[in-house]
């Protein structure tokens, strides 16, 4: 088992350069999830630390070992491909033995790891199928056991749950954090979907345009974003960004020092729809979405624009009502010109506020 | 509720009870493909019928006299000391080199020239062109290359020490020079269809393969192999069917010599009809090249079914 270190990786196809100068240590069985846009560079980072695409500048350590020079197969990584690359014209048993035949294993060795993998995925009574005879939940888990029976130190995934319906997919994410738990390996993740990311992730990366953005635990990215991508991309539905001067009036009324910062952005489920005379800002519906625990509002706020707002319960406000909304205090983060987060020494006041308010 | 109503109204205005929506829907379609079932029945079923009835009958094209003579021709053909299995021998000869040439050329061709890369279409093209080249055209440049002592590739190899036999005018050189010029010719059809088939395999195939420690030959022969497969058996049986076929090439190459030494039964058969003008004999040859052609043509088609059940 080992830990991953990347040191200032870069990467350029021709004359387009799609990672920039990539810093980020990976503990030993840590479970890390890169996120971020499409086409922000999270697939070929993973294929860089896997050797399937080869490393332009920056050192890979596995371990302790640089990596750059070493071929695919001799990092000791396995990857899950978004299309499974399970093949066709063989058996569940023959694919999830590929690897050790091609690496001459005894026969007997081989059957006993490929049974090990399919008790732990139970997939035993699959064994002998081919992959068009299998749903896409089992194709992904034949995929996984593929990977499983080589004993690699790393586990890459990229976007392994793209292809299953939305149940499906729960119930995998599911399965991989079991596995995750029971195998202790290193597991570098790809997806851009967040809840998939929060979920898994002990850390998670946000990339865009090939750099890092932020690295932290799901509760860091959410709850301290650094920067108004990063406050944006976490968190569903989107956080509301207003300028600072169209808010500076129901904000201090709430108590918030606003000074400094040009931007401030407000969760929609930070806002409180409130009775008219504790309402901070007033704000007439657009629309109404209902999500069955509540709805979600697009509300209408005179000099500031539209905000989304979560309201709870049932019975919400209908389209072109008068609503009243508060801010939750303890959950304002401002943004100075260049979008980055300010955090003045209060920070630590304003994030323990935070704590009290969420209790 | 629509097409009811349609009904309806049709039936109501219609004059002619019996013409109901699907009669006429029936006649309508019947006039569709008529032009193609009229041309097939014109010059492909009438032709097969006529040539049944040659080859049953003694016919010389000069005396305009025909007798029935039975299986006669077909006796003569199988049993006769006429040149019949010379011939098949020779097709037999032609088709056993030339297919697994061909294949293992135009897969080469296609491993090398399937992904995109500096001269790729280029090379394509090269190798592509002959086919539509015109095979007089091709027949010539090539004859005259192969000449004896000054032909262009004789000279080559003297080049290198090797003393070249006359290509054309040696039985057995004969036959290795037309089935070389014939591969060089149509290598390229087969490795369009080995290109096509090598770019519908899913690149995460070969990569799963090599970061599970594959070597390079360990994925052709695990994975690219077998999944060419189905493409594999297609392209041998055209490419059998063709070498059967082959005429213009052996016409314009080396008239069947020397020696009868490229005697194949398409030629055979042009010999014997226009040449001989003997058309019962002709045909009841013909009539025995379209029966191997046929069962060809019948594995291909069981093959294609189980390839795709
Ligand atoms: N082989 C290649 N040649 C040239 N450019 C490439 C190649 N592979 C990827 N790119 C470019 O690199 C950038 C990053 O691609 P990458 O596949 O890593 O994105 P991604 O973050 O995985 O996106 P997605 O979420 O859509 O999978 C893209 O702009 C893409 O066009
Ligand atoms: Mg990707």
């Amino acid at each position: 088992m080992s830990g991953l270190k990347l040191s200032n990786l870069s990467k350029c196809f021709g004359k387009a350069e799609v990672i920039r100068g990539v810093d980020l240590e990976i503990e030993d069985g840590e479970f890390v999830v890169f996120v971020g846009p499409s086409g922000c560079g999270k697939s070929t980072l993973l294929r860089m630390i896997s050797g399937l695409e080869d490393i332009t500048g920056g050192d890979l350590w596995i371990g302790d070992r640089r990596m750059n020079e070493v071929q695919a197969a001799r990092r000791g990584v396995a990857m899950v491909f978004q299309s499974y690359a399970l093949y066709p014209h063989l058996t569940v048993k023959q694919n999830m033995g590929f690897g050790l035949k091609v690496r001459k294993e005894k026969p007997a060795e081989i059957a006993r790891r490929v049974e090990d993998a399919a008790r732990t995925l139970q997939l035993g009574s699959l064994l002998d199928r081919y992959p068009r005879e299998l749903s896409g939940g089992q194709r992904q888990r034949v995929a996984i056991g593929r990977a499983i029976v080589g004993h690699p130190d790393v586990f890459l995934f990229d976007e392994p749950l793209s292809n299953l319906d939305a149940e499906l997919r729960v119930h995998m994410r599911a399965e991989i954090a079991a596995l995750h738990k029971r195998l202790r390996n290193t597991m570098v993740y790809v997806t851009h979907d967040q809840i998939e990311a929060m979920t898994l992730a002990d850390r998670i990366v946000v990339l865009r345009d090939g750099r890092i953005e932020q690295v932290g635990s799901p509760r860091q990215l959410y709850s301290r974003p650094d920067n108004i991508f990063v406050a944006q991309f976490i968190g569903s539905p989107k956080m509301n960004i207003c300028a600072a001067s169209d808010l500076a009036g129901p904000l201090s009324r709430a108590g918030v020092d606003t000074s400094g910062a040009v931007q401030v952005g407000l969760r929609p489920e930070h806002l409180r729809l409130v009775p008219e005379q504790q309402g901070l800002m007033t704000g007439q519906v657009v629309i109404s979405e209902y999500t069955g625990s509540g709805s979600l509002l697009h509300v209408e706020v005179a000099g500031v624009g539209t905000m989304l707002v979560l309201s709870e319960g049932q019975e919400g406000p209908r389209p072109d009502d008068t609503v009243y909304l508060a801010i939750d205090p303890g959950n304002v983060h401002m943004f100075d010109a260049d979008g980055l987060a300010r955090r003045a020494e209060d920070a630590g006041v304003s994030a323990s506020g935070a704590m009290v308010a969420e209790r | 509720m629509v097409a009811l109503n349609d009904t309806e109204a049709t039936a109501r205005r219609n004059s002619v009870p019996w013409l109901t929506l699907r009669r006429r829907e029936a006649i309508e379609g019947w006039l569709f493909v008529s032009p193609t079932l009229i041309g097939f029945l014109i010059f492909f079923l009438g032709p097969l019928i006529a040539v049944v009835f040659y080859s049953l009958s003694e016919w010389n094209l000069l005396s305009q006299r025909a007798t029935y003579v039975g299986l006669d021709n077909y006796a003569d053909a199988l049993t006769a000391n006429r040149d019949f299995w010379h011939v098949i021998r020779n097709s037999i000869f032609f088709a056993a080199g030339l297919v697994p040439l061909n294949m293992a050329l135009a897969l080469a061709l296609a491993i090398a020239l399937c992904r995109p890369g500096p001269g790729v279409v280029f090379f394509r093209t090269v190798f592509f062109a002959p086919v539509v080249t015109s095979a007089v055209a091709w027949a010539i440049v090539w004859r005259f290359l192969l000449q004896g002592e000054a032909g262009a590739v004789n000279q080559l190899l003297a080049h290198v020490g090797i003393d070249g036999p006359n290509w054309l005018r040696e039985p057995n050189w004969a036959m290795v020079a037309v089935i070389v010029t014939r591969v060089i010719k149509m290598v390229g059809l087969n490795m369009i269809l080995y290109i096509a088939a090598l770019q519908a395999i899913p690149r995460d195939y070969e990569q799963a393969a090599r970061l599970e420690g594959a070597s390079g030959w360990q994925i052709f022969r695990m994975v690219t192999w077998p999944l060419l497969a189905p493409t594999t058996l297609i392209i041998m049986v055209i490419t059998t069917i063709g070498s059967f076929k082959v005429f213009d090439h052996i016409y314009l190459m080396t008239g069947g010599g020397p020696e009868n030494g490229t005697l194949v039964l398409a030629y055979y058969i042009y010999e014997q009809a226009f040449e001989f003008f003997d058309i019962g004999y002709a045909s009841a040859l013909a009539m025995i090249m379209f029966v191997i052609v046929l069962a060809l043509t019948i594995v291909q088609l069981l093959l294609r079914q189980k390839g795709s059940a």
